[in-house]
């Protein structure tokens, strides 16, 4: 299936790109607006792999820390960049690119990079939502090596790294980008488009732009219960962020942000917890555990139904509480070790919802 | 698990075994049954059902962990009393609505092992909180020594409950005091007269205490000693009467010894007194005397204080020494018979004035004993030197025989001020005021004209002027006058009868010359 994205579309991409984010995955209205200066009227193609049988395809996307990434902007070159030194090393050209993640700024980002280098954009990806570690790509789940790949930082420099596993690459990309810039892109090397979508999530972003026409759609006034309808998921909690709590831990060596939201219905009172580290992890309905990764938990302003991130929400704040079915590629069980909560240090077994 | 064992949460908490358990939420007054408690290692912990037992968490680091959160729901789906988690932190603030939205207690202790022995224990084994008591008892009073103070103190350090010993009007004897409304709840449970074997008493406040009272039977007047239990734990409230039984019978020892120290500084008082009463005191007498804080010489006022009615004179004499040093006199006071006989010394001769304001101290004094003892107190005049203190107790004794029958006068006499009527009725019983009726008769003794003897005539001759005339070979207007001239002098009326009485019986002892 092949979707056209023109310019009246990208704003429900973009707030589908933040619903498949979680809560993560970074701020995507400023790459919304890069993508709109750079789409102008024309058009952009969201290929099924199919369409596109010879194509030796690279997934593409922004690696580090997302936030330094709104204070310190790409200089337009380093797509260019890591596209080229990948190539160069696998010793064959790129021809079509495939965003890493499709959670987040990282499902806009490849549409910036194709539209800069002219190649066709395959829609699939190796996460399908956001997630935060790179041994949580498919390819790696799946046993497919994520090497050779090239990183390139906004300031110019190059590396390429090969011959280690996820885990060494996890480490020697936090390193670069910790020493460096504070983000990167990282390119992965040019795959057969057969054997690089076999492993990975497919149709995230059309399934984006969908989400985000629904939300579109939605009225303000709406119930919480029909917006969660309209938006196929599942009402935890419409109520009043009582609090925030957010506390660092070091987790052999990336220390990422550990935390809780505590939300009150306002109709039944009962006390929704959210555990979250760059995403919403876990949502505890009265201490019961009732959504957990790799489901999809947005948190929407009551009022504007904009989702709120991770960093932003505050206590205070009115929101709704939804779930939304998160990518059928992680629901086997071999699969859903690598995503679930247990993944994340919550000793928790996964709560899904029901498949659709 | 036995039925009518259960303490409620609140009264858990006053349990001295859970001193160091605190609500971290969820709590309630007074919360629920806690039916018996089992143990937990780790949070993740997925509890049988537990009718109203506790929850106990060994291991639980953060208390702002989701998993604490999942805890409690997990044990209140599991019917738990309460979850006491280790470590004392404070809750996230979704936990706490949690376990405030589930009814569920979330209770803190750094230890929770012993807090969850203590609570099996009080739930489960009654027996063994009793006998563990008991002989904690028993073994802490061996090694307290001596006075009652420190027997009252080890059985509430052993108890951690304040320990009373109260009067039978409720009053506080020794010990930590006890608040009026508990001290009325008491008197009006308790037994006028106590029965050696009576089962302990309970008495259930309205403020949720309970006071556990039991009979200290002795040889002075009947005392209980009472222990305050904050709220009723069960497993408590059986073991306590059991301790205080034990106890009981120290504190009777205890009693008896101090009243055989009363006993024997009483009878020593007495005998040195008997001593000093019977003329000049000897050397060796005088030495006791100062042994004993006496002044034997210098100015003395007599004071004999009465009692009506049965009153342990050797028991109460501190209450008469505390009312003459709450007035600030400085009494030296003795046990003899019915009542005391008390002197206060002066160095130089008080004036009149010191006198009549000495007599209105002890008058403030007498209020005070009226309190608690129904006393009679006669004063007498002031007297120098060894023989002055019999002289002086002479006339407070006879002047306090005269106070007893006259409640017009609050029941206080001072012989300086005796009346007539009173003059002539101990002059019937003693020649103590002889120099009294002597002063009566001062104004008219050395006026002109032989008044006293013409007084002494008339009343002899049955208010007869004419026969008193011829008596005095004088003529019948001379004497008429000189009787118009005494009632003036005396300020009397001789016509009335008692007045007339007195001054005939006073114009007898004056020699007629």
């Amino acid at each position: 299936m092949t979707t056209v994205v023109k310019a009246q579309d990208l704003q429900a991409l973009v707030v589908g790109v933040t619903l498949l984010g979680s809560g993560g995955g970074g701020d995507t209205g400023s790459f919304g607006r890069m993508l709109r200066r750079r789409l102008g009227d024309g058009e952009l193609v969201l290929r099924d792999p199919a369409d596109v049988p010879d194509a030796l395809v690279s997934p593409i996307g922004v690696v580090g820390a997302t936030s330094v990434l709104m204070e310190k902007l790409p200089s337009g070159g380093e797509f260019d960049t890591a596209v080229r030194a990948v190539s160069r090393w696998a010793g064959a050209d790129v021809t079509g690119l495939m965003p890493l993640e499709a959670g987040g700024l990282n499902g806009l980002t490849p549409l910036i990079a194709a539209l800069d280098l002219a190649l066709p954009v395959v829609d699939a990806d190796l996460m399908g939502r956001a997630l935060p570690r790179l041994d949580q790509f498919s390819w790696a789940v799946a046993g497919r090596s994520l090497t050779p790949c090239a990183l390139s930082e906004p300031s110019g420099q190059v590396i390429v790294v090969d011959n280690v596993d996820a885990g060494g690459l996890e480490r020697a990309v936090r390193s670069f980008v910790a020493h460096t810039g504070g983000w990167a892109v990282l390119a992965l090397a040019p795959t057969p488009v057969e054997a690089a979508a076999a492993d990975a999530v497919q149709g995230s972003l059309t399934r984006a732009l969908a989400l985000g026409r629904a939300h579109a759609a939605l009225q303000a006034w709406a119930t919480p219960a029909d917006i969660a309808d309209g938006l196929g998921g599942r009402l935890l909690a419409s109520g009043r962020v009582e609090q925030v709590a957010r506390h660092l831990i070091a987790d052999g060596g990336a220390a990422f942000g550990r935390g809780s939201v505590c939300v009150v219905d306002s109709g039944s009172r009962a006390v929704i917890r959210i555990e979250t580290e760059n995403e919403y992890l876990l949502a505890l309905v009265d201490g019961t555990p009732a959504v957990t990764t790799p489901d999809l938990l947005c948190l929407l302003d009551r009022r504007t139904l904009q989702p709120i991130a991770v960093d932003a929400i505050r206590t205070g704040d009115e929101v709704l509480v939804l779930a939304l079915p998160g990518p059928t590629w992680w629901r086997r069980p071999d699969r859903l070790a690598h995503v679930g909560p247990e993944a994340f240090g919550l000793t928790c077994a996964p709560q899904l919802l029901e498949a659709s | 698990m036995r039925p009518g064992l259960s303490p409620s949460l609140t009264a858990m908490l006053t349990s001295p075994g859970w001193r160091d358990v605190v609500v971290l939420g969820g709590g309630a007054d007074p919360g629920p049954r806690l039916t018996g408690s089992v143990v937990a290692l780790e949070v993740s912990v997925h509890p049988e059902p537990l009718d109203g037992q506790v929850l106990v968490v060994l291991l639980a680091g953060d208390h702002t962990d989701w998993r604490i959160d999942a805890l409690i729901s997990r044990a209140s789906a599991a019917g738990a009393g309460a979850v006491l988690l280790a470590g004392v932190e404070p809750l996230g603030r979704g936990a706490q609505l949690l376990a405030e939205r589930l009814q569920l207690p979330v209770l803190g202790c750094p230890d929770p092992l012993a807090a969850h022995e203590h609570l099996r224990r009080v739930t489960a084994e009654p027996e063994v909180v009793r006998s563990d008591l008991v002989l904690r008892a028993v073994s802490a009073l061996r090694r307290a020594n001596g006075d009652l103070a420190s027997v009252l103190r080890t059985t509430a350090g052993v108890l951690e409950r304040p320990v009373t010993l109260a009067g039978a009007d409720g009053g506080t004897l020794d010990g930590d005091p006890l608040e009026p409304e508990e001290r009325k709840a008491l008197v009006a449970a308790l037994p006028r007269v106590p029965i050696g074997w009576a089962a302990p008493y309970r008495v259930d406040l309205a403020s949720g205490a309970v006071l556990i009272a039991v009979a200290v039977l002795g040889v002075g007047p009947v005392c209980w000693l009472v222990a305050r239990l904050p709220a009723v734990v069960p497993a408590e409230v059986a073991a306590v009467p059991e301790v205080l039984s034990v106890v009981a019978p120290a504190v009777g020892e205890r009693l008896a010894l101090r009243r055989l120290e009363l006993e024997r500084d009483a009878r020593q008082r007495t005998s040195l007194l008997g001593e000093l009463l019977h003329g000049e005191p000897s050397e060796a007498t005088r030495r006791r005397a100062v042994d004993l804080g006496w002044q034997v010489d210098g100015w003395h006022t007599g004071i004999r204080i009465g009692a009506d009615g049965q009153v342990d004179v050797a028991g109460r004499r501190t209450d008469v020494v505390e009312a003459f040093d709450a007035e600030g006199l400085q009494a030296v006071v003795v046990e003899q018979g019915d009542g005391w006989s008390a002197w206060i010394t002066a160095v130089s001769e008080p004036t009149a004035t010191e006198v009549q304001e000495q007599a209105a101290t002890i008058r403030r004094v007498q209020r005070r004993l009226v309190q608690t003892v129904d006393a009679y107190v006669g004063v007498g005049r002031v007297q120098a030197g060894p023989s002055g203190i019999a002289t002086t107790l002479a006339e407070a004794g006879d002047a306090a025989g005269l106070a007893r029958g006259r409640a017009e006068t609050g029941r206080f006499l001072h012989v300086d001020r005796l009346g007539l009527a009173q003059l002539l009725l101990a002059w019937t019983r003693t020649d103590t005021f002889q120099p009294a009726a002597q002063a009566l008769l001062a104004p008219i003794k050395d006026q002109p004209g032989d008044l006293v003897t013409t007084l002494a005539v008339y009343l002899d001759t049955e208010s007869s002027v004419a026969e008193t005339a011829a008596v005095l070979g004088i003529h019948r207007n001379t004497a008429a006058a000189r009787i118009q001239k005494i009632q003036h002098l005396l300020g009397v009326d001789l016509t009335n009868p008692d007045e007339r009485l007195a001054l005939h019986l006073a114009s007898r002892t004056t020699p007629v010359e």
